[in-house]
């Protein structure tokens, strides 16, 4: 009973202590990447915009096929059960909407965490446990502003990006599938699509992916600074970071679906 | 013991934790300007903590240091920053940042703290790599140096900012002794040169009989002997001696130190 009430209590502990190591990361990062320019203390652009393209453009082959295949998979599914009410039709209709609201976000951040947070934690692992960071410091750099603010830029940029580009390459996905394998006339996949969407599809699905790329950073960059020891240390810290990441986005998606629901 | 005129870093009563064990006990000690002071002792012994509390990579829990007179340990980050300017650090595995180049790691301190020109910083960097023998291996990215090169551009990256104040860690560790010889001759060179204070964390006697002009000798987180090397080696302390004859630690069982040990009867 004592040693159950001990463990909670370290437990509690230590998820406080992570969350004031997480909130002062957050606070330098908008403080970097906000006041700082402000003041005139400068923005590594160049180092955000090559991240954006690490991010975000060399992300687009593996997503870009993903997409397209778990695109398929949504029409042939839906065909599975629509078949039965002659409704093939709104095959468009379910396609889309998971799409825009659903999958192509979700996959999208998936795939990037994959990618790309496991990079960046073992990039900043291994340059901690290299002292790459002290140096850093002892030049009077900072690592927040060196690092991470760049990096966390072009996440929160890229993951939206990349969103649009998996939406309308899901879409298009289903359309062949329904199109060629069910023999849905193109015509009316097309007109029930238009139909389907409306704006707020778009503006959920976005907002949602915003709100990934962030937690996909943040999770990377406080994994890989929390790394101890050698090697074994950052493998330790990016498969935990994936782990994280994967959570904190399905937490963060679930946040989101239940407010638009009462929305 | 050491002349404690015109000192440049003044340590008192540094106290050190890492979590609940204490790693430096009560160090204090005083550099003076323009000296090789050479921090010595075995693994374990408190000598790097020393040294990253020094940079300010750690903040004691009691105790103070004091650069050129001003109070490091109770500086507010941003007035650590500017005091960090004056000092330069290489580090035991060189540290370079590995995805940019040499001439890049060298020249970055100069492009975040200054405003000079790009062609004023290319020839900084120039000079700077001369100086170390790395003149023309700017474009080269870290990976392809060999250790010696790797250390040498570590040092060239620490006086970019033409600091007052150099520290090596381990400047010797991991590298044959004629690369190893070398990098002694460099830290004497740059001393030499510009009159450059520097701080040397080793545990390499060779190297230390090169270039130190004060040794001071720590153990178990205290300093237990500190002079020039001649009076250190005149020390009667037996971890002194033992350090120096390169003796090992009494092995167990059957030796009666350890029996000593034990039973706490001398």
């Amino acid at each position: 009973m004592i040693a159950l009430a001990g463990r909670i209590g370290r437990w509690t502990l230590n998820a406080l202590a992570a969350g004031a190591r997480v909130s002062v990361l957050m606070v330098d990062t908008v403080f970097w990447l906000v006041v700082a320019p402000i003041r005139g203390k400068g923005l590594r652009t160049r180092s955000a915009v090559e991240s954006f393209v690490e991010f975000g453009v060399r992300s687009l082959p593996i997503v870009g096929m993903i997409c397209f295949l778990v695109g398929v998979i949504l029409a042939l599914q839906s065909s599975y059960t629509l078949e039965k009410w002659g409704a093939n039709r709104f095959i468009a209709t379910l396609v889309a909407v998971s799409a825009l609201r659903e999958m192509a976000p979700l996959m999208t951040a998936i795939l990037i965490t994959g990618r790309c947070g496991s990079a960046i934690t073992a990039e900043i692992a291994t340059m901690k446990v290299s002292e790459e960071v002290d140096a850093l410091e002892v030049m009077g750099l900072n690592p927040v502003k060196y690092l991470v603010a760049p990096k966390f830029l072009a996440m929160a940029l890229a993951v939206p990006c990349v969103t649009v580009i998996a939406m309308f390459i899901m879409v298009l996905g289903g359309f062949l599938a329904s199109v060629v394998v069910v023999g849905v006339p193109a015509s009316i996949y097309i007109d029930e699509t238009i139909r389907a969407l409306v704006e707020k599809d778009l503006v959920i699905g976005l907002t949602k992916s915003a709100f990934f790329g962030i937690a996909i950073c943040w999770v990377g960059v406080y994994r890989g600074f929390q790394v101890e020891g050698g090697a074994e240390g950052v493998g330790r810290q990016t498969t935990s970071s994936v782990v994280t990441s994967i959570f904190l986005i399905i937490i963060i998606d679930l946040i989101f679906t239940v407010l638009f629901y009462f929305l | 013991m050491n002349d404690l005129t015109d000192p440049i870093i003044v340590v008192e009563d540094l106290v050190a934790k890492y979590g609940d064990r204490t790693v430096l006990d009560g160090v204090s000690f005083t550099v003076r300007r323009g000296e090789i002071f050479v921090i010595l002792g075995g693994s374990g012994s408190g000598k790097t903590t020393v040294l990253r509390n020094l940079v300010g990579l750690m903040r004691p829990v009691s105790g103070r240091i004091l650069i050129n007179g001003e109070d490091f340990t109770s500086m507010s980050e941003q007035e650590r920053i500017e005091l960090r300017k004056k000092m330069g650090m290489s580090f035991q595995e060189s540290a370079l940042l590995t995805s940019i180049s040499v001439g890049d790691n060298v020249a970055l301190p100069v492009r975040e703290h200054t405003k000079l020109e790009a062609s004023t910083i290319d020839i900084m960097t120039k000079i700077k790599l001369e100086l170390v023998g790395l003149g023309g291996f700017e474009n080269y990215l870290p990976s392809e140096l060999s250790g010696g090169m790797k250390k040498r551009a570590g040092i060239a990256r620490a006086m970019a900012m033409d600091p007052e104040i150099i520290f090596y860690d381990e400047p010797s560790a991991g590298l044959d002794p004629i690369v190893a010889a070398g990098i002694d001759a460099l830290i004497r060179k740059m001393r030499e040169t510009f009159s450059l204070t520097s701080v040397v964390v080793t545990h390499a006697m060779e190297s230390v009989r090169l270039i130190a002009d004060t040794v001071c000798m720590l153990d178990g987180g205290r300093v237990i002997a500190i002079g020039t090397l001649d009076e250190i080696e005149g020390s009667d302390h037996p971890y002194v001696q033992q350090f120096l004859a390169r003796r090992p630690d009494a092995e167990e069982g059957g030796d009666s130190s350890y029996a000593r040990s034990l039973t706490g009867v001398d």
